[in-house]
């Protein structure tokens, strides 16, 4: 691995000015799982590497009048395992107990696995059914930006330079919310998503508020609104298949060493079609 | 060994692992741990960018300009051609490259960073030619030639490469006349099969460090299979006289064929000359590992076979096409056995078969566990199943009438040995229930069973030779100096259960001096490959035992004034069984024994020698691969899976794998059975891994994040295995070897069972959920 | 960019000056001496180097050694005390869950970071833990067993 310096401020101001050095490419460093492979093989590049981790508030994860907030250097890990966590999000829980391993997931930071911005991430559909809202800081001030507007391409986000994720706002969902997310991947242990669903159904007035986001088929993670509506209207086995049907129409996956298009098009039904029943069980109990 | 467990008597008995405490401890040191202080070089390799290119220059001035750089060789420096079976590669090539990755030129610094920066400033001109991919386009007679020198290539009396093309290797196998008996036919089945490239991952990349001494000494220390093979061929191409070439080689970190034979070993002893005095490493990246060393060959075969309507093999056909990749110099032996073995364990009357090594512009193909026949079997044993199915006859059935017996006439005209094969069938049918149609756990799974059986012959020339040594200390503690390696397999320990049963001492008595292996002063051993040494070097411990015990005998038989004959030795003392004397091995194994009245002393410091080579091979007919013994022996075994597949995913669950083999003897039960279980594992993994390639020849999954081995969340539920002994004439205590054969046949096992389950045939490796489902989809 | 770090590795205080590049993994082979962390991929998929750092399993590839100041470090050779093997590692031995040894003090040190936190998991949060370990010898049954036995113990 070819060198490169390394900063660690303890205050954000003295984080954007390594960011902003002119002239050097400065790279913010969280849990440095997606930094360290990606740079040794070349596919990013860094003069220095900035690490956030003991800046104000980005390891806090706690419950605030906003909602659940998640600082940007909180650990995989640490959210699979949070009871508060696995209470009211859970779904982002079951997100982020399939990413990596277990040595991962005690490193890896959620800040991170939003700004890699990689398409099959685990943790963004959760966040995207459970409509949150990322926080991000610069010189220039602090502004949210809603989660379904935060990636703009694969490996692409509306971060700018010299500005830095601080963490995620997650609204708390009404009691008696179910979520699920669903992985397929080629080996059960430590694969990367083929195809990934996250469902979410939550009380509205007298019925479910239904939530369905894909990951790894396309080239960021989507929302799939015509599936909402069939299911927010009724969710009987013929509107979950028209649900599953209307999932497989909206994504937009290609052909990789993984996996054909044609395969993924199929398990987005598939796998839509049996979040969406398990959602269902739950929902019956 | 005082207060310790003494086992006496330990062949036959699962003792511990001798070398479990220095590996759970973190005490073992692999190649890469071994301390070489501040002298120490890196070396980095500059590979190829094409899959066919002829090198037109190289100007390495920019990278020596770098600071910290120390030398940059090229195949200019090293023009000198290696090989194990065919000499068809020079250690850096002189003129042309034949893969993308091969290494072009090797550079030294004072560390990576330098050496990897400088390997990227090594400026090579090439002139890109076609290349070809497949080995059946590239058998083609308007293939890119890949070796237009085959014809002055060196190479053993066994092989016969065609020059002019593609072909390294063309076994012919003619037994019978295939021809005519097709018309006797009930039932004939025929289709292609295809095996991708696969790659041994070990957790240990190879890694290698040597040192040019100026005095002309030079040693290499290297993870490696083959320590003994590695001096003579690099002593041979670098013109290094043997004894001057030392190679040392501790523990291996995983090896399944991909450190045998040279890989990068060659190169890094060539570019060691440039920084006399200097030791240089080389350590393979996990991407280098899959770009630029050894990997299984693929193979596509094309299979007709047929039957009568009682379900009688009556004839074979198949065409094997073997994708040799880049250097053949290795892989043609798997070709030849994969000829010389071409029916799979049947006894078939009429056989023609062709087995062709076809060089291919892609990673070089080489010994891999299980040599050639995880490739045949792949679809010889789908095909037995479709012929059974193709004639109404239950599938076991149908392999426990058609399966080789000893004393049949094989496809070689050879004599089979003793195995017995259809018991394993038996156990395996058994210990799945067979019989019986389980039901799936769910409404949206299918659930189904597959069988499949093997055989597998050590595939190596017919002289490869062990070499023993038993020496005793002053406690009548034993070291047994060998020169095989422990890569896992459990080697050194039922080496030592060996050496303790014949000497007549417990177990823990005996320590295993060949770590590491050092051809310096281990005895001789050819390589740690072909599931060779329980039988090879478990013949030579045996013989340099004994020949120690016959020296201890003999003292004390002229202390004792009795007849050898009447003496033994148990737990550690010499007794006899005439006069109920009795005297222990303590001290006299060392110091010898004083006369009467101390005039004089007998006997000394007790050192036993041994060695074991085959001298009963004989050569093959070139044009029928006939003769009277083609090779050693064979280890068969069975296998049956019990699947679940999701009809939803494709998904493949394995609930559950059952394996039989006839290891003769099984020295240590229990490691028999973690060869078993890690077996088909591996099996069950190599189903699912492939080389994906572009067009232009660049390997895609080049990585353990795309190129997939199983986890421990993947394995089956359950694993069981029985142990068959049908003790081999000329093995220790009847054993032979298992290492290999107990991966061979998963695949085909597993297909079998999915046919069962969704009744869909997977004709290409690998499996992949995607396949499955797609196959379902288009049924 | 040198730094100047301490650590606590093996319950010992270690100051050491490293480069910004340099992972846990190459300081703690090539500057501490403790070689059992394997280099196996770099890359973080195959769990060889693992060590607990702060008492969770990490891939000590994935960690900058100068991210590690501050940290303690534990490695399979602080396991066994006074000649007495931990009983993971008598487990592993018992049970003939080792073969080559290459992913065994990785293996080793993920399921004490388990067992650690969790003395009575389930096979299932077993394979859980192990999953970044790969292992080509073993087929991993025996590990499991191994770290099952100890986790029934309940003395690790």
């Amino acid at each position: 691995m070819q060198p490169f310096d390394y900063y660690k401020p303890k205050t954000f101001e003295e984080a954007f000015d390594y960011l902003t050095l002119p002239g050097k490419t400065v790279f913010p460093l969280a849990g440095a799982t997606d930094f360290i492979p990606s740079y040794r093989d070349g596919v990013w590049q860094a003069d220095a590497v900035c690490d956030i981790k003991a800046l104000p508030g980005v390891r806090d994860l706690r419950e605030t009048p906003e909602g659940l907030w998640v600082g940007a250097c909180v650990l995989m890990s640490e959210l699979a395992r949070s009871p508060l966590v696995r209470a009211h999000w859970e779904v982002l829980a079951q997100g982020a107990e399939v990413v990596g391993s277990e040595q991962v997931r005690n490193r890896a930071t959620i800040g991170g696995n939003m700004c890699t911005a990689s398409p099959c991430a685990d943790t963004p559909p959760p966040l995207y059914v459970l409509d949150a809202v990322v926080v991000l800081k610069s010189k220039a001030g602090e502004r949210r930006v809603p989660v379904t507007e935060f990636f703009t391409f694969v490996r692409k986000t509306v971060v700018q330079k010299g500005e830095l994720v601080t963490g995620v706002i997650i609204p708390k969902p009404p009691a008696g919310t179910v979520g699920e997310y669903h992985k397929l991947s080629r080996r059960q242990g430590c694969d990367l998503s083929l195809v990934s669903v996250a469902v979410l159904a939550a009380p509205r007035n007298g019925g479910y508020d239904w939530r369905i986001a894909l990951g790894a088929v396309a080239p960021t993670p989507i929302r799939v609104p015509d599936a909402e509506a069939i299911l927010s209207k009724g969710w009987d086995a013929a509107s979950i298949d028209e649900a599953a049907k209307a999932a497989e129409k909206t994504a937009k996956p290609i052909t990789d060493v993984r996996s054909s298009d044609v395969y993924r098009y199929e398990m987005v039904r598939n796998l839509t079609r049996r979040a969406v029943r398990s959602v269902a069980e739950k929902l019956k109990k | 060994m005082a207060g310790r467990v003494e086992t006496t008597e330990p062949v036959g008995k699962s003792v511990p692992r001798i070398d479990a405490y220095e590996k759970v401890t973190g005490a073992v040191q692999y190649v890469d741990d071994i301390p070489f202080g501040p002298n120490l070089l890196y070396g980095k390799f500059v590979r190829s960018p094409y899959a066919h290119a002829l090198i037109k220059s190289i100007n390495t001035s920019k990278a020596l300009a770098l600071p910290g750089v120390k030398a940059v060789v090229t195949g200019k420096e090293v023009p000198n051609r290696i090989g194990l079976y065919l000499k068809d590669r020079f250690v850096f090539p002189l003129d042309r490259v034949r893969w993308i990755g091969e290494p072009v030129a090797g550079v030294i610094a004072i560390n990576e960073e330098i050496a990897e920066e400088a390997a990227k400033l090594v400026e090579v001109e090439y002139e890109e030619l076609p290349a070809v991919f497949d080995p059946r386009e590239a058998i083609k007679p308007d293939a890119p030639l890949i070796h237009p020198d085959l014809g002055k290539y060196e190479v053993v009396p066994f092989i016969f490469p065609e020059p002019g093309t593609n072909i390294s290797e063309h076994f012919k196998l003619r037994k019978g006349d295939v021809d005519s008996a097709w018309s006797q036919c009930a039932a004939i089945v025929e289709d292609d099969f295809f095996v991708p490239q696969i790659q041994h991952v070990p957790i240990e990349p190879h890694c290698a460090v040597a040192r040019w001494d100026k005095d002309g000494t030079v040693t290499l220390w290297a993870a490696s299979q083959s320590p003994f093979a590695q001096r003579d061929l690099i002593a041979q191409s670098l013109d290094i006289p043997h004894g001057n070439l030392r190679v040392i080689a501790p523990y291996v970190g995983g090896g399944f064929g991909g450190k045998a034979g040279v890989s990068i070993e060659a190169n890094v002893v060539a570019m060691s000359r440039a920084v006399p005095g200097y030791p240089v490493k080389v350590r393979m990246t996990r991407e280098e590992e899959f770009l630029g060393t050894n990997v299984r060959q693929s193979c596509a075969a094309h299979y007709k076979i047929g039957c009568d309507k009682d379900g009688n093999l009556l004839a074979y056909e198949c065409q094997y096409y073997f994708g040799g990749g880049a250097y053949n110099e290795y892989g043609v032996n798997i070709t030849r056995a994969a000829g010389y073995s071409c029916t799979g364990p049947y006894d078939v009357p009429n056989v023609k078969g062709d087995s062709y090594c076809v060089y291919t512009n892609t990673q070089v193909g080489s010994a891999m566990r299980g040599f050639g026949m995880p490739e045949i079997h792949w679809g010889l044993e789908q095909m037995m199943d479709r012929l059974a199915e193709k004639i109404g006859m239950d599938k076991a059935e149908f392999r426990r009438r058609n399966c080789v017996r000893p004393g049949d006439k094989i496809l070689t005209g050879m004599t089979m040995p003793q195995v017995d094969l259809v018991k394993c069938i038996d156990l395996v049918t058994k210990a799945i229930n067979w019989d019986k149609k389980d039901k799936p756990s769910a409404p949206h799974k299918k659930r189904g069973k597959g069988i499949a059986i093997m055989w597998k012959a050590p595939a190596m020339p017919p002289n490869p030779g062990s070499q023993a040594i038993v020496r005793f200390n002053e406690d009548a503690s034993v070291n047994v100096f060998v020169g095989g390696q422990e890569i896992g397999q459990g080697t050194f320990t039922v080496m030592a259960q060996m050496a303790a049963e014949t000497l007549g001492v417990p177990y823990e008595w005996v320590r295993i001096t060949a770590n590491p292996v050092d051809t310096k002063y281990s005895p001789y051993e050819w390589q740690t490959v072909a599931s060779r040494l329980t039988w090879s070097m478990g013949n030579a411990v045996k013989a340099a035992a004994e020949d120690a015990r016959q020296k201890i005998l003999q003292v004390v038989a002229e202390y004792w004034k009795e007849d050898p004959k009447d003496l033994d030795i148990k737990n550690g003392v010499v007794v006899s069984y005439k006069s109920e004397r009795e005297q222990s091995l303590k001290k006299m194994v060392v110091y010898g024994l004083p006369n009467e009245n101390y005039e004089g002393w007998q006997g000394g410091p007790i050192v036993g020698s041994g060695k074991f080579m085959p001298t009963y091979v004989t050569g093959l007919d070139p044009e029928t691969g006939q003769g009277t013994r083609a090779v050693v022996h064979y280890t068969v075994g069975a296998q049956a899976v019990d699947i679940e597949v999701d009809t939803e995913t494709g998904q493949i669950e394995v609930l559950k794998i059952a394996s039989a083999y006839d290891v003769g003897k099984a020295i240590n039960p229990d490691l028999v059975m973690t060869q078993i279980e890690g077996g088909a594992v591996h099996g069950l993994s190599a189903a699912y891994e492939g080389f994906y390639f572009d067009e232009r020849g660049k390997l895609i999954n080049n990585s353990l994040v795309d190129y997939k081995i199983a986890t421990v969340m993947d394995i089956p539920k359950e694993i069981h295995g029985d142990i068959v002994e049908t003790p081999l004439e000329d093995g220790p205590w009847g054993a032979r070897g298992v290492g290999e054969h107990v991966m061979v046949q998963t695949a085909p096992a597993i297909a079998n069972a999915i046919s069962d389950a969704v009744g869909v045939r997977i004709n290409t490796l690998p499996l992949s959920a995607e396949k499955v489902y797609l196959a379902m989809m288009k049924k | 960019m040198l730094h100047e770090i301490t650590l606590t590795v093996n319950g010992e205080q270690r100051t050491v000056a490293v480069k910004s590049h340099h992972t846990l993994l190459k300081v703690l082979r090539e500057q501490l001496g403790i070689t059992s962390p394997k280099i196996g991929c770099e890359n973080g998929e195959c769990g060889a180097c693992t060590v607990l750092m702060n008492g969770k399993a990490v891939n000590s590839c994935l960690v900058l050694a100068v991210e590690a100041d501050g940290a303690v470090i534990e490695t399979v050779e602080n396991l066994s005390k006074e000649g007495e093997l931990h009983p993971l590692q008598q487990a592993f031995v018992e049970h003939n869950a080792i073969q080559c040894g290459f992913c065994t003090p990785g293996m080793i040190m993920s399921a004490k970071g388990l067992l650690d936190r969790n003395p009575h998991p389930t096979v299932d949060e077993v394979k859980e833990a192990l999953a970044g370990n790969l292992c080509r010898c073993t087929g991993y049954i025996r590990i499991v067993d191994a770290v099952m036995d100890v986790a029934k113990k309940g003395d690790a």
